[in-house]
């Protein structure tokens, strides 16, 4: 009896240091909620702050007001925002197919030119892309595609090369048993009925992925977006355009206008992506793990 | 080396399911001691509450008299081998059975000789060096048994080491595991749900339905006096016939009157029945398809039944058969016992007749489905 | 050296066995290399065989073959068109006179241009008409090499289909003479949705990453070897010409006319290589800490925990990262608070503080990295995590490891073991990480030392963000940029190639997959 005694003893020793290091971990997550979160609760902040449009050492505003989202009329920022917005969907139909076909071609299909092509496509993936800009940037502007006409000309770059992005998606329909694909072409169905009638539904999640990533693409693209739309505000993507307004001689007046600008391109993509976390989440685990 | 002994151990879930209801049982040293019933039985879950992977809710459970309940595992000094192996994937076949004794801080020395022993006696020597994904099932096997045996431990746990191997692979290594046990010479417990393991294996076997134990026993006790209706399904292949019929008692004399037949329960287990006095009424009778035998002619003995499919195993037919109200049999015949014209007249639909006689039979109770005689 | 059998190299103590490892990895290495090169002379062997197949095929085609397939030797398709199949016939037939029409319109000249990209400039021209001189533009360099290098691929192209027109005619004729019928044009069509549905699906996607990577690298590579740049822009300013190695000498060289690349290029080099580092392994083991945390037994509102880090990912970068980048700065949040709170009494320079490299800037985009990373990470390690088959804690917990030791023989190497080729994606992926560094700090604090070569240099600066500062410069040195992007290119090759050939882990790991 007292042996069973001590040992309840160590068991109680047990939970207690369970429930001391439990409580030490919800603390930390609270402190790192905090830290995550910070940047984002001072930015809407700063957006709603009237009193001046330049960088201050404090957070909450002095005097509220929605001045900075009424001024964005004023200026160019509606224009970018829809030409981001129509990039965003192009880009999410056509990407979405590209990389698609890709994939699944790559995943299903055994051709004698497979295993080249995909080591071919790794190398190619060493090259820094940032050297191609130069001469898409020619070429795009013999076509009339650069400065005010850039939307078009963006779209075209970053479907053009999407299909270097077929990593995750291949790995995705690597999952899906092949026997399925054997099962349904012993039942009659060539190849492309294969692929619409039982890998499509199959492979929703990574549809969605796939979709939710090229759609997110343009409202983060800096570079490239810079580089084609060289100077001309109407071919600009929100990313250039807002980043205009933080140079040196912008920023003074600017700088609460750019954190009004942020909040609301920041919206229907974080509601696009609450709403989808679930695939999206699929996406990144299933790709890192398969490689 | 050591006993285990666990009293009214209970295990209940979080969603109040309850996995294992007042389990008692005593093992002794060096005994192997066999845990078998349907899935959902909860042996693996009493095997785990050995191990110390699961809580055990209600009871103890003691190793060498020493009450464990709270141990960690590593405390126990038990060894277990898993169902799915358990190979740690980045380690070398080497540095999977030497993990243990590296974390008991063995000389490296020490755990060479320990290795190499048990790769030598598992015939594992050649593919020390290799990653566990470059084996094939049976190796994998090896080394997962090759880990628990280095370990020197009091208690040798085993967790349906053999469900995942082919049919043939199982019987060869069901062969190495009697010869392992008689070279370790430790207690072992051994979880499946294959009866032909658990009757092979066992010195004693542990039947359990749905968090009860059924019966405890030798492999012989369990096959000739099982002590009610499921342990007599259970155990032994193909299944015990059970016919619905009445006991008569006349006299001091007893029969059974299966489809209008009436054999008498004469030997051995007639006398029990007396011992016991038992009464006239609906029994449920238990007879095993081997001990049913095909009569030459029709006659009071004989109940007429008609051949549905023919099974050839080999060295003996198993007849399928069924009575005139549909019941179905299997009858289980030598096939060194029959004629060849014999043979060739066991076509489906042929027209037979079987019998059996009173001392193969089993008698249970038709409510509580209990043995009537043991 | 002597070679150690299995059981003889497990009876050794451990220093030995990692003596002997490190030592037979060394004493591979020439082995390797000499693999390497017998590998590449075996595929240039085949090559050269192959090339000798082809022809002795092309010849005995012709010498076996009847009329048909010989005129098919100069007009393309008409051995199909003769035999029936009219639409294999006539694709054959267009492709030639449009490869035909376009040599001899276009092909010649720019091929003709392309040894010296061009040979007359702008320049000043009497001009009736306004009776004065005014620029006249002559050859376009630019054009000359983009046009050049595509008359290539399409002769490349020409060639290749040729061939294919020819092994079309010897098997249409074995068809023929074993006496099946041929595939009619019904039948390509069908073929393309069923066995040869792989070309319909990679022909949209490999034309465009043909055109629109392939074609650009490969012009980029070019550029190396010449002097485009602002002021030859081979049009409206200068032609621009071959110059052959010396933009490489001019990177490598330690001194070239006050401005010396090599020091800058290394010192580049060397914190692109830090960055990577750091910013790869930072983010993966917080990232797994947390993950872990999260999912640890008795943590409440996991999902809450989970949610506020992947919103992080959800905001655009651009906007979280410059906004990062303004709170840090010298009249930002960052000061105000840590002023504020009276911590600090003179405001902290984080993007301006120049000593030892630029230290302070460097270890502050880490940790915002971190900052940025640990979500992906995050999620990543949750999906290895839960995927890490229990039993094999419950066995460690039986061999007798404890929390921490399960975490490090079990948790650790497995998470390694299964995400090496993702350290190795998200290494290379780090290095030419442009919008991080780019958006966070445009590469500063000035490198004084540096800004000499083009561009401002910055001790942040990456060699990507080096590249995009060496274009965007006041010089808009083109050659100069290419050849760091080459650079680039073959300090990831060989990272990869090394990681790839000499962790056997990684490289089986791909084996089983």
């Amino acid at each position: 009896m007292a042996k069973n005694q001590n040992s309840m003893k160590q068991h109680m020793g047990i939970r207690t240091a369970n429930a001391i290091s439990n409580t030490i971990i919800h603390i930390l997550l609270v402190i790192m909620s905090i830290i995550w979160l910070i940047p984002f609760v001072c930015i809407v902040l700063q957006s709603f702050r009237v009193e001046s449009t330049w960088q201050v050492g404090y957070v909450i505003p002095q005097k509220w007001g929605i001045d900075n989202y009424l001024n964005l009329a004023n200026t160019d920022f509606w224009k970018w925002y829809l030409n981001t917005f129509i990039m965003g969907v192009c880009v999410a139909i056509l990407q979405t197919i590209i990389v698609l076909c890709m994939s699944y071609t790559l995943s299903r299909f055994r051709f004698k030119m497979r295993k080249p092509l995909m080591q071919f496509m790794l190398i190619l993936g060493m090259f820094p892309g940032m050297l191609a800009m130069i001469i898409l940037y020619r070429v795009l502007k013999d076509l009339g595609l650069t400065q005010a006409n850039a939307v078009p000309g963006l779209i075209l770059v970053y479907v053009a090369s999407s299909g270097m992005g077929y990593y995750v998606s291949k790995g995705f329909f690597d999952t899906i048993p092949k026997s399925l694909d054997e099962a349904a072409r012993v039942d009659g169905a060539t190849r492309a009925q294969v692929l619409y009638k039982i890998i499509m539904p199959l492979a929703k999640p990574i549809v969605i992925y796939t979709i939710l990533t090229a759609f997110m693409g343009p409202w983060g693209d800096f570079v490239l977006a810079r580089y084609i739309s060289f100077g001309a505000s109407a071919g600009m993507n929100v990313a250039v355009g807002l980043n205009n307004w933080l140079t040196p001689d912008q920023i003074g007046q600017n700088y609460t206008m750019f954190c009004a600008g942020g909040v609301i391109v920041a919206i229907p993509v974080l509601i696009l992506f609450m709403c989808l976390q679930k695939y999206y989440v699929e996406g990144v685990t299933g790709g890192a793990v398969k490689g | 080396m050591a006993s285990v002994k666990l009293t009214n151990v209970k295990k209940i879930y979080d969603n109040k399911v309850v996995a294992v209801q007042d389990f008692n049982l005593e093992i002794k040293d060096k005994e192997f001691v066999v845990f078998v019933g349907p899935s959902g039985c909860g042996k693996s879950t009493t095997l785990r509450m050995v191990a110390g992977l699961e809580d055990i809710s209600e009871g103890t459970v003691e190793i060498d008299g020493e009450v464990v309940n709270d141990l960690q595992p590593k405390d126990r000094n038990i060894a277990m081998v898993f169902q799915n192996y358990a190979l740690y994937p980045h380690m070398s076949v080497y540095d999977n059975i030497a993990f243990s004794l590296r974390l008991q801080k063995m000389p490296e020395d020490v755990i060479y000789n320990k290795v190499t022993n048990a790769a030598e006696i598992l015939g594992i020597t050649d593919y020390l060096m290799r990653k566990p994904r470059a084996l094939s099932g049976g190796q994998r096997q090896r080394v997962a048994i090759g880990r628990a045996m280095v370990r020197d431990s009091k208690v040798f746990l085993m967790d349906e080491p053999l469900s995942n191997l082919d049919a043939k692979l199982r019987n060869q290594m069901r062969a190495e595991i009697i010869l392992l046990r008689q070279k370790l010479n430790t207690t072992f417990i051994y979880v499946t749900h294959d009866q032909t393991e658990a009757m092979t294996l066992g010195d004693r076997i542990v039947i359990m339905k749905d968090g009860y134990i059924m019966q405890v026993g030798t492999p012989t006790e369990v096959f000739e006096m099982p002590e009610n209706l499921f342990v007599a399904e259970f155990i032994g292949a193909p299944k015990m016939n059970i016919l619905k019929t009445n006991l008569i008692k006349e006299g001091d004399r007893y029969y059974v009157t299966p489809f209008g037949a009436k054999i008498e329960v004469d030997g051995e287990k007639g006398k029990l029945l007396l011992e016991k006095d038992i009464q006239s009424g609906e029994v449920l009778l238990g007879v095993r398809p081997e001990h049913i035998v095909l009569a030459k002619e029709p006659g009071e003995h004989a109940i007429p039944v008609t051949l549905e499919v023919n099974e050839m195993m080999g060295s003996e037919l198993h007849l399928h058969v069924y009575t005139e109200d549909g019941t179905r049999l299997i009858v289980r015949v030598p096939t060194i016992d029959l004629e060849k014209d014999q043979r060739e007249g066991l076509v489906n639909g042929a027209k037979l007749f079987i019998t059996f006689e009173g001392k193969v039979m089993h008698f249970f109770d038709a409510e509580t489905e209990k043995n009537l005689i043991y | 050296m002597k070679h150690y059998s299995d059981l003889e190299y497990l009876k050794l103590s451990k220093g030995k066995k990692l003596g002997y490892r490190v030592a037979s990895f060394f004493t591979g290495i020439p082995k390797a290399i000499w693999n390497f090169i017998k590998k590449i002379g075996n595929a240039l062997k085949g090559a050269g065989l192959k090339v000798a197949d082809e022809a002795k095929d092309i010849v005995g085609t012709f010498i076996k073959g009847d009329w048909k397939t010989k005129v098919s030797y100069l007009i393309m398709g008409f051995g199909c068109l003769a035999r029936g199949q009219i639409l294999r016939g006539l694709l054959f037939l267009l492709f030639e006179i449009v490869f035909v029409g376009y040599m001899v319109l276009y092909g010649v000249y720019w091929l003709r241009m392309l040894p010296s990209l061009g040979t007359v400039g702008p320049h000043e021209e009497y001009n009736e008409i306004y009776d004065a001189y005014t620029t006249t533009y002559g050859d376009n360099s630019f054009k000359i090499l983009l046009y050049g290098v595509l008359t290539i691929f399409f002769i490349i192209a020409f060639l290749y289909t040729w061939r294919v027109n020819v092994k079309q005619n010897k098997l249409a004729e074995q068809i023929l003479r074993s006496g099946k019928k041929l595939k009619s044009g019904k039948d390509d069509l069908r073929s393309l949705v069923d066995d040869q549905f792989h070309k319909t699906l990679l022909a949209l996607p490999l034309t465009g990453i043909l055109i629109f990577t392939v074609m650009p690298i490969l012009f980029m590579i070019l550029v190396a070897f010449t002097n485009y740049d602002g002021a030859h822009d081979g049009y409206y300013s200068n032609l621009f010409t071959w110059v052959g190695l010396k933009n490489f000498n001019t990177l490598f060289s330690w001194s070239s006319g006050g401005v010396n690349y090599a020091a800058t290029f290394g010192e580049i080099l060397a914190w692109t290589l830090m960055w990577a580092f750091f910013a790869t392994f930072t983010n993966y083991f917080l990232g797994m800490i947390v993950a872990m945390m999260i999912n640890k037994k008795g943590i409440r509102v996991k999902k809450l925990w989970r949610t506020i880090l992947v919103l992080t990912i959800a905001i655009p970068q651009f906007i979280s990262l410059l906004y990062v980048s303004k709170m840090f700065a010298k009249n930002g949040i960052v000061n105000g608070f840590l002023m504020n709170m009276g911590w600090i009494d003179k405001a902290i320079d984080f993007w301006g503080e120049t000593a030892n490299h630029g230290l302070l800037a460097r270890v502050t985009v880490i940790v915002i990295n971190i900052w940025i990373g640990i979500p992906y990470l995050m999620l990543i390690a949750t999906g290895i995590l839960m995927n890490i088959p229990a039993d094999l804690y419950e066995s460690a917990k039986i061999d007798g490891a404890n929390a921490w030791q399960q975490y490090t023989k079990i948790t650790l190497p497995y998470m390694l073991f299964i995400t090496g080729p993702y350290l190795l994606t998200s290494f290379t992926g780090n290095m030419n990480n442009f919008n991080v560094i780019y958006l966070l700090t445009g590469g500063a604090p000035t490198n004084a030392a540096a800004s000499g070569a083009a561009g401002s240099v910055g001790f942040t600066d990456l060699l990507i963000t080096w590249l995009f500062k060496i274009t965007m410069g006041p010089e808009s040195q083109y050659y100069l940029a290419s050849v760091v992007g080459i650079m680039v290119f073959v300090v990831i090759a060989v990272i990869s190639l090394i990681v790839y050939n000499v962790l056997p882990s990684i490289k089986n790991e791909e084996d089983f997959q």
